[in-house]
Parts: C-alpha cells; sequence; structure tokens
C-alpha cells in the first residue's frame, strides 16, 4: 500500500477511486495459446463457450452502450460465425455469452466488446471475462478480471463448492503463459445456478 | 464513467482530522509538561487499543450475536455470499466474511482492522426488509467502509480521546496527600474534560462525513444510487410514512397530520450518522448527475 492509498483511504475516498479504476483489457490475449496448452498438457477441451460479466449502470448512456456493444457483436458474428446472446442472471448481473467452436474468435470477440465498454467509459463495470473448459464431468473456467488485470482458475462442484486441489493444478501450469492473480484473496467465485450449468446460466 | 468528486466533503473531513490532531498535540503537551505518572495508564490504553483493534471483529460479532456462515448454509447464505462476491470484485477488495445476526432490527455492519480480516455482517431482519438491489446497495456501504479503512481511523480518532477520558475519570488516584503535588492532577483532569468534550464531537463530526462516504462508494460501485436511497428510507421506516391511501380519500385528515419534530443544533452534533433526508438528498444528487452527465 503506497502513501497515496494510506492518504485515499483516511480521506474516505479508496471506495469511490477504486469502483473507478480503469479496466485492464491488456492480458486478456493470453488466453488464445492458454487454449492450445490447456488442451496438449492437461487435456481440457474448449467448452466452445465464453462470457463477459458486467454490472450495469443504472442510466440511459450505459443502456445505449449495451446496444453499441451488441451492435458489434452482431456485425462480428457475420465474419466469424461467433454467436452471441445477453442474459442477465438471478444476481442481476448481465452477461453477454458467446458461442464459438474456434476459441481464437471468442478472445477476440470477447476483446471487442470489452473494448466498446472502455472507449465510452464504462470500463469499471466490466468484472470479468470467463473462458469454459471441460474434461469429462468436471468443468473448469479461466476467469479475467478486468479490475486486477490477471486470470485465476476456477473450478466449481455443484453450486457452492470449488475444486482447489484442480485450481491449483491449473495455476502451476499455466503459470507464466497467463498472467495469474497471484493473491487467492482475490480468486472470487462465480457460481453457476444448477449443478451443471456455466455460471451465465 | 466518471464522477465528480465531492471536495466540500473531502475538506470538511480534512480539516475535522486536522483539529482532532492538533488538539491531540495540545494535550499530550499539557500531560508531559504536568503529569508525571502518565507510563502506567498509556501503557493501560496501548494495551487496551492493542486487543480492540485485533480482536475488534470478534467482539463486534459476538456482541452482535452474529454467526459467519459459509456458501453453503441455506439459500440466503448463498445470496448473501454471491453478492458480497461480486460487489467486492467491483470494489477491488479481498472477499470479507459472511455473517448473520439473528435480528429483527433491519442492520448491517462491517468489522476488522485490515482488508484482509474483514467481515460483513447483516440481520435477519434486513434481509427481510430489503430487495435485492436494496440489499446491495446496503452491502456495498458497508464494503465502503471496508474499502476506507473505517474501523482503523476511527480506532485511532478515538485513541487519545479514551485515554482523556480514563484521566478525568480515575486521574484523582494520582494526586498525593500534598496540596502542592495535588495541583498537576487537577490541571491534568481539567485539560482533559476539555480534550474529552472537544474531541467527542469532532469523533462524532468525522463518523458522519465518513458515512457520507461509503454511500459515495456504494452508489459507485453498484452503480445505482437510487437503490442505496430506497434502502436507506426503509430501514429508517419511512418508506410506512408514505400515504398509500389516495389523497382525496383523507383530504379532510389533512389538519390532524403532525408535522415530524425536527432534531435540533445540539441532537445534531451528538449523532454519528446524518439524517437519512440528507444522505438520501446527496444519492439523489448522484443519480441526477449520472443520468445528465
Amino acid at each position: 500500500m503506497g502513501l497515496l492509498d494510506s492518504l485515499r483511504s483516511v480521506l474516505g475516498i479508496s471506495a469511490e477511486s477504486d469502483a473507478t479504476s480503469r479496466a485492464d483489457p491488456d492480458d486478456l490475449f493470453g488466453m488464445s495459446t492458454a487454449y492450445l496448452t490447456m488442451e496438449a498438457d492437461l487435456r481440457f477441451d474448449s467448452a466452445d463457450e465464453a462470457a463477459l460479466c458486467f454490472s450495469s449502470v443504472d442510466s440511459t448512456d450505459f443502456e445505449d452502450t449495451v446496444d453499441a456493444v451488441e451492435a458489434i457483436l452482431s456485425a462480428g458474428s457475420e465474419e466469424t460465425g461467433t454467436e452471441f446472446k445477453r442474459h442477465t442472471d438471478g444476481h442481476g448481473y448481465n452477461w453477454v455469452v458467446l458461442v464459438d467452436d474456434d476459441p481464437e474468435d471468442l478472445v477476440t470477440s470477447i476483446h471487442f466488446a470489452a473494448d466498446e465498454f472502455i472507449e465510452r467509459g464504462y470500463g469499471s463495470r466490466l468484472l470479468a471475462a470467463l473462458f469454459g473448459f471441460r474434461k469429462a464431468d468436471d468443468r473448469v473456467y479461466w476467469i479475467y478480471s478486468f479490475r486486477r488485470g490477471a486470470y485465476y482458475p476456477f473450478a466449481p462442484q455443484g453450486t457452492s463448492k470449488r475444486n482447489q486441489q484442480l485450481e491449483f493444478k491449473l495455476e502451476s501450469v499455466l503459470d507464466g503463459e497467463l498472467e495469474i492473480e497471484d493473491d487467492e484473496g482475490y480468486w472470487y467465485p462465480l457460481w453457476p445456478s444448477t449443478p451443471n450449468g456455466h455460471p451465465w446460466e | 464513467m466518471e464522477w465528480k468528486p465531492d471536495w466540500g466533503l473531502r475538506g470538511r473531513m480534512a480539516f475535522t482530522m486536522f483539529l482532532l490532531f492538533a488538539l491531540y498535540i495540545v494535550f499530550a503537551g499539557v500531560l508531559v509538561a504536568y503529569f508525571q505518572s502518565l507510563t502506567i495508564m498509556v501503557l493501560f490504553m496501548g494495551v487496551f487499543l492493542f486487543a480492540q483493534f485485533f480482536f475488534s471483529d470478534k467482539i463486534a460479532l459476538y456482541s452482535m450475536g452474529a454467526r459467519v456462515v459459509d456458501e453453503d448454509d441455506g439459500p440466503q447464505a448463498q445470496k448473501l455470499h454471491a453478492m458480497i462476491g461480486r460487489l467486492s470484485q467491483q470494489a477491488d477488495l479481498p472477499k470479507p466474511k459472511v455473517a448473520i445476526s439473528d435480528s429483527s432490527m433491519p442492520n448491517a455492519f462491517a468489522t476488522g482492522r485490515s482488508q484482509k480480516n474483514s467481515a460483513v455482517c447483516v440481520t435477519t431482519g434486513l434481509l427481510r426488509t430489503l430487495d435485492d438491489d436494496e440489499l446491495e446497495g446496503v452491502l456495498a456501504h458497508e464494503l465502503a467502509h471496508v474499502k476506507n479503512r473505517d474501523v482503523m481511523v476511527m480506532t485511532i480518532a478515538s485513541f487519545l480521546s479514551s485515554i482523556a477520558f480514563l484521566i478525568v475519570r480515575w486521574g484523582w488516584l494520582f494526586g498525593g496527600d500534598d496540596n502542592r503535588q495535588n495541583m498537576p492532577v487537577i490541571v491534568a483532569i481539567i485539560a482533559s474534560l476539555l480534550v474529552w468534550i472537544i474531541s467527542y464531537l469532532l469523533i462524532r463530526a468525522l463518523s458522519r462525513y465518513r458515512e457520507y462516504s461509503a454511500d459515495r462508494g456504494a452508489a459507485i460501485i453498484t452503480g445505482r444510487p437510487s437503490a442505496l436511497a430506497s434502502a436507506l428510507l426503509k430501514i429508517s421506516g419511512r418508506m410506512e410514512n408514505v400515504p398509500k391511501r389516495d389523497m382525496r380519500e383523507t383530504s379532510e385528515m389533512n389538519a390532524f397530520f403532525i408535522i415530524p419534530i425536527k432534531s435540533d443544533f445540539i441532537g445534531k452534533l451528538f449523532s454519528t450518522h446524518p439524517s437519512t433526508e440528507k444522505r438520501v438528498e446527496r444519492l439523489r444528487d448522484m443519480e441526477r448527475e449520472m443520468e445528465t452527465f
């Protein structure tokens, strides 16, 4: 914690300034090669789905932004064949869900969508990008936190337990290839609402 | 989106802290000059502060009869965990512990000396009273307290005030039999009394400013100032006062309505929280700012 951070918390404005801090999408692209490692070293296939989770702002301008993101994604889908749908989950958070069997296209589309939010000044509302993987019965996710600019693994079992052993395995194998969040206090779960569902379903 | 910073609030907070700090420096000077047997008391207070600082989370949770819940402790616990997890993510905080207290009073609080070992506690009454958006606003308010390190700031701010209080209360024990020796003790007691009274008022002002700050933080974390505003109105029971009957039906009763008694200046000076009206008013300003920026 730097001097400036201390000053901010003493003045009671950390919460404000951190909640509006810029999104950091720089390391998002690490996922395009991570897909290969996941398959070659760990035998995890792409779930062919990825999703962007964002919290809304109660304003008309924000609604316009979401419309613009949709427009960009539907323009993109004509080129790459990436399907997308919008969705609001049980907690009131918004998702853009992308479906494509080419992982490269998933990463690109997530990046396009995130970029539009950031350019319109809503980067701070981006919570996470999720990339899904599967192997037999196991489902795991690499979650990219835009606040932290880093990835962390998430292996839900059912709707409220996580397979930490598997998460640490993913972390150790992909470390170096992905920018990984080293403070586990920030490995926030995003629970699926049904035992075999994706967090965004 | 960018929010307009509230410089007035920041300025008032900085000024209050400055006054408090200046007061304490003068106080320390007076004590050193007049009071010789201070060491034991300061040591005692040091232990007290240490304990308060390091066990504050457990003490607060224990005194509220709160139990820390896991993700799989039923649907309410799961909902709270999910909400707090996402809000902490938005606030860039490690996820705090989640606790529920069985009380019908709608209330919530946050504890913990640092961001790493904090806990957010809500009462069952709060869970019953608020809908999800409003609950989220209240949780974000508590997370903003954690983020702003309010427990630490207020503990440190109150430290010397507690010492002053102790001297006022027990200082006479240090007086000797000799009248000449008694003089410094009496001066110290009088000085302590003054310090205690002034710091008490300043700390209360500081506490009110930090509530405003946490409200702003919460509005920015959730992106929805109106949700917190309506939660505040609900908690303070004002929502119940909004008439639900058609005005035409009740118009003949108008003459009998009582104007709520406004709390006077002295009452405001002693309160730790700003009035709900003022908090809601500021949240409305933020809502307006968001829609028209």
